[in-house]
């Protein structure tokens, strides 16, 4: 990866310091033609898109971030938005605002309606065309394991629920309103759900209109386009998916229909194991989302300053380089990974977590991700030299693993600044 | 002993307490936790009519879509869901449970049915933490197993490692859910008491049952983990104290450490950090952030200042000793 091109930690402290001061920022339209529908932002150009709302929302002084047309919506939207779902620090949405991620998502059972709570008491001090607000409206009548509704399904639901989160939200409208969760055609074409949603929109309280599927992909999103309703698909995507390819074509097929595509879970599970000891490249992860022009946004969700930084850092630059490539390649697990049978741990005259050190070296080798090799590393509160000074090491690994070898090998990751490590 | 420890260990008798006086206990898991799914018991008048059906980690995302990651935070472990409905009803309407079926009818006019979630996280702190994060302010508390809240047609509460959720659907506005609530939490094992480190926050100026637990990510930093953060008011500041366990004492060192080099990073100062002290971090992303430490405990305050607030975080400190003995 270019790294000047990568958000710099201290710049990304400064600039969420100075949102923080500043509040809301100002808007701004700016937009700059480029190939694929994809425009390059600077406040410094000015020119609204057709159909766009009046100001479009406003990037971070100084930042220059691709976005994508949301399809026939005309809202030009930055490629990495948030998943607001289990935030719950005002000061880290204020932050991504700040930093470009204009663009959020929640839903209105998201913690029972805490967090589109949350999101008012930050979008209260923001400009109302400084961000894109989507939310999703989930029905109780919905079966989820044949994605169809009951007979008892009210379309009034839709608005009651609506209602309830545009007060959460302290809006009058929120900009894209999902049907939340939809995994079959029937379902996403049932008449008394397509009426309330058109009613939403027709009454104002919604300007554009969505569905969410994560579940038989295809087939809802193929179902969208022949309802002539939506304007928005929110679908999962992601590299390991077994059908990505089929949901690659359907959602070619929606944005060319004029959908807008955003993609959701495209962290994959985070990890590749269910013991969660191996993580995926997260910035790897959602560059491979983003690398289909189709898909216009990401919503990976974020809890923390380190994880926006990362996201911030693919929204300047989505370049899927080759060796994110090939860290996206099922692990081969052999050669790597410690058993944590604790054997080493006694021989250790220095008692290091030798274990902890292997699993910091799978990472950073196996994985190929050395920024969770180098978080893990800072955890483990090292001394400076683990060795200390022993010449010869008493440890034999049960796995034959070289350990002195190792431990010297990625220790050296804790002083490598972070943004040298992607 | 920390409390999670303590936590663990007052569930674990009273899990194995219970598994041994009730039909659960041949189902029990290793260690006398029971299934979750053999937690619906037999409700005189009520019948199960669909369930239980059980979501893992892995699946709990098709059970109730992104809100699902708020649960991992919390260490969720599994969930079950049934539905009950009204045995004399359901004799009078022999049709299998319907809402399969699209455009199908599922309930006649007066029936009445309870969908009943139980969720089960890690221990009691973890539960008690997720049900917080739901916990609407201003709703009045419930004596249902730890805490609960209602609302017209649900009621939720939490008893040791289980959040659970009552939801009613039918009965002309007559609401079912307490006497089946109390009747449901009375079978389920854990602990009935509040987490012991919610005592030690000082009175004065606290918002009752406002406070939030963060398994993890606390104030947006992957370092700090393990918190509770209560809201205060005092003489128009709002403020929130807070307290991070940590595992043991260099747990909550390296917190500290990790939280001034980011400070330093933003321009400020970074010093040892000994088992015990106090500092002020300009947190660039929160603001100024009061730390004071000692031991495997971690506690402060963040949001605006006032003067009373130092005397509440040097109050909290005194506190926490407490739960050390």
């Amino acid at each position: 990866m270019n790294k000047t091109k990568k958000l710099e930690r201290r710049d990304f402290l400064k600039l969420g310091a100075s949102g923080l001061a500043a509040g809301a920022l100002s808007a701004s339209c700016a937009t700059v033609a480029s190939k694929q529908g994809e425009t390059t932002v600077s406040p410094q150009a000015a020119q609204p898109p057709v159909s766009a709302p009046a100001a479009e929302p406003a990037p971070a002084k100084s930042a220059k971030s691709p976005r994508r047309m949301l399809g026939r919506t005309g809202i030009q939207v930055p490629i990495v938005s948030m998943g607001v779902m289990n935030a719950d620090n005002p000061n880290l949405v204020r932050a991504a605002l700040d930093g470009g991620i204009f663009l959020l998502d929640t839903a209105h059972g998201y913690q029972d309606g805490r967090n589109e709570e949350m999101l008012g008491t930050v979008l209260k001090d923001r400009k109302r065309d400084s961000f894109v607000l989507a939310t999703k409206v989930h029905l109780s009548t919905l079966d989820r394991k044949t994605g169809l509704f009951s007979k008892e399904t009210r379309g009034e639901e839709i608005e009651e629920k609506l209602d309830i989160s545009l007060k959460r939200l302290g809006l009058d409208q929120v900009d894209i309103l999902h049907l939340h969760n939809q995994s079959a055609r029937e379902g996403a074409l049932y008449p008394p759900v397509l009426k309330a949603l058109e009613k939403a929109k027709r009454d104002g309280k919604a300007r554009f209109l969505g569905l969410s599927t994560h579940k038989n992909e295809p087939e809802v999103i193929r179902a969208a386009v022949e309802a002539k309703l939506y304007d928005v698909v929110l679908t999962s995507y992601n590299f390991r998916q077994d059908h990505h390819l089929e949901v690659q074509k359907a959602v070619a097929e929606a944005a060319q229909a004029g959908l807008g595509i955003v993609a959701m879970k495209t962290q994959a599970g985070v990890y590749w194991d269910t013991a969660k000891r191996s993580p995926i490249n997260m910035t790897a992860a959602l560059k491979w989302a983003l690398r289909d022009p189709n898909v216009h946004t990401a919503i990976p969700g974020f809890t923390t300053f380190d994880q926006l930084q990362t996201d911030l850092a693919v929204l300047r630059d989505p370049t899927l380089t080759d060796d994110e490539k090939r860290s996206l390649e099922a692990p081969k697990l052999v050669g790597f990974f410690c058993q944590g049978c604790g054997q080493c741990l006694d021989p250790c005259l220095a008692k290091l977590p030798i274990p902890d050190l292997m699993r910091s070296f799978m990472y950073a080798h196996a994985y190929r991700n050395r920024e969770a090799a180098q978080a893990l590393l800072l955890e483990l509160g090292l001394p400076e030299s683990p060795c200390g000074d022993c010449d010869e090491c008493p440890v034999r690994c049960a796995k034959g693993f070289d350990v002195r070898q190792r431990v010297r090998d990625i220790v050296r990751l804790r002083g490598v600044p972070r943004e040298f490590l992607g | 002993m920390s409390i999670l420890a303590m936590q663990r260990g007052l569930v674990a008798l009273l899990a194995l307490s219970a598994a041994a006086s009730s039909p659960t206990a041949t189902q029990g898991e290793p260690g006398g936790v029971p299934k979750v799914s053999s937690l619906f018991p037999k409700i005189e008048g009520w019948k199960i009519s669909d369930g239980p059906t059980s979501y893992t980690p892995e699946t709990l995302f098709e059970f109730i879509d992104g809100g699902a990651e708020s649960f991992l935070h919390f260490d969720f472990q599994d969930l079950a869901s049934a539905t009950y409905v009204q045995d004399a009803v359901r004799r009078g309407d022999n049709r299998k449970s319907s809402r399969a079926l699209q455009g199908s009818s599922s309930a006649g006019a007066g029936k009445v049915e309870l969908t009943v979630d139980i969720y089960h996280h890690r221990d009691a702190l973890r539960a008690f933490g997720m049900y917080t994060q739901e916990r609407p302010a201003g709703t009045a508390p419930l004596p249902v197993g730890v805490e609960g809240y209602a609302g017209p047609d649900y009621l939720e509460f939490v008893v040791g490692p289980y959040y659970v959720k009552l939801l009613q659907s039918g009965g002309k506005g007559q609401s079912v859910l307490r006497p089946f609530a109390d009747k449901l939490a009375a079978g389920l094992p854990g602990t009935r008491e509040p987490p012991a480190v919610l005592q030690v926050f000082p009175d004065r100026g606290k918002r009752v049952r406002a406070e939030k637990l963060a398994a993890r990510d606390f104030l947006g930093q992957s370092f700090l983990h393990d918190a509770v953060a209560v809201p205060y008011q005092i003489a128009g500041a709002s403020f929130r104290l807070f307290v991070v366990e940590g595992k043991d004492s260099a747990d909550v060192r390296t917190m500290v450490q990790r939280y001034r080099a980011l400070a330093k990073a933003a321009g400020a100062g970074a010093d040892a950090v000994g088992p015990q002290g106090s500092a002020t971090v300009k947190d660039p992303l929160n603001g100024e952030v009061v730390l004071q430490w000692k031991g495997r405990w971690l506690w402060g305050a963040v949001d605006q200042s006032c003067a009373e607030r130092q005397a509440l975080v040097d109050e909290l400190g005194r506190n926490l000793s407490v739960l050390d003995k």
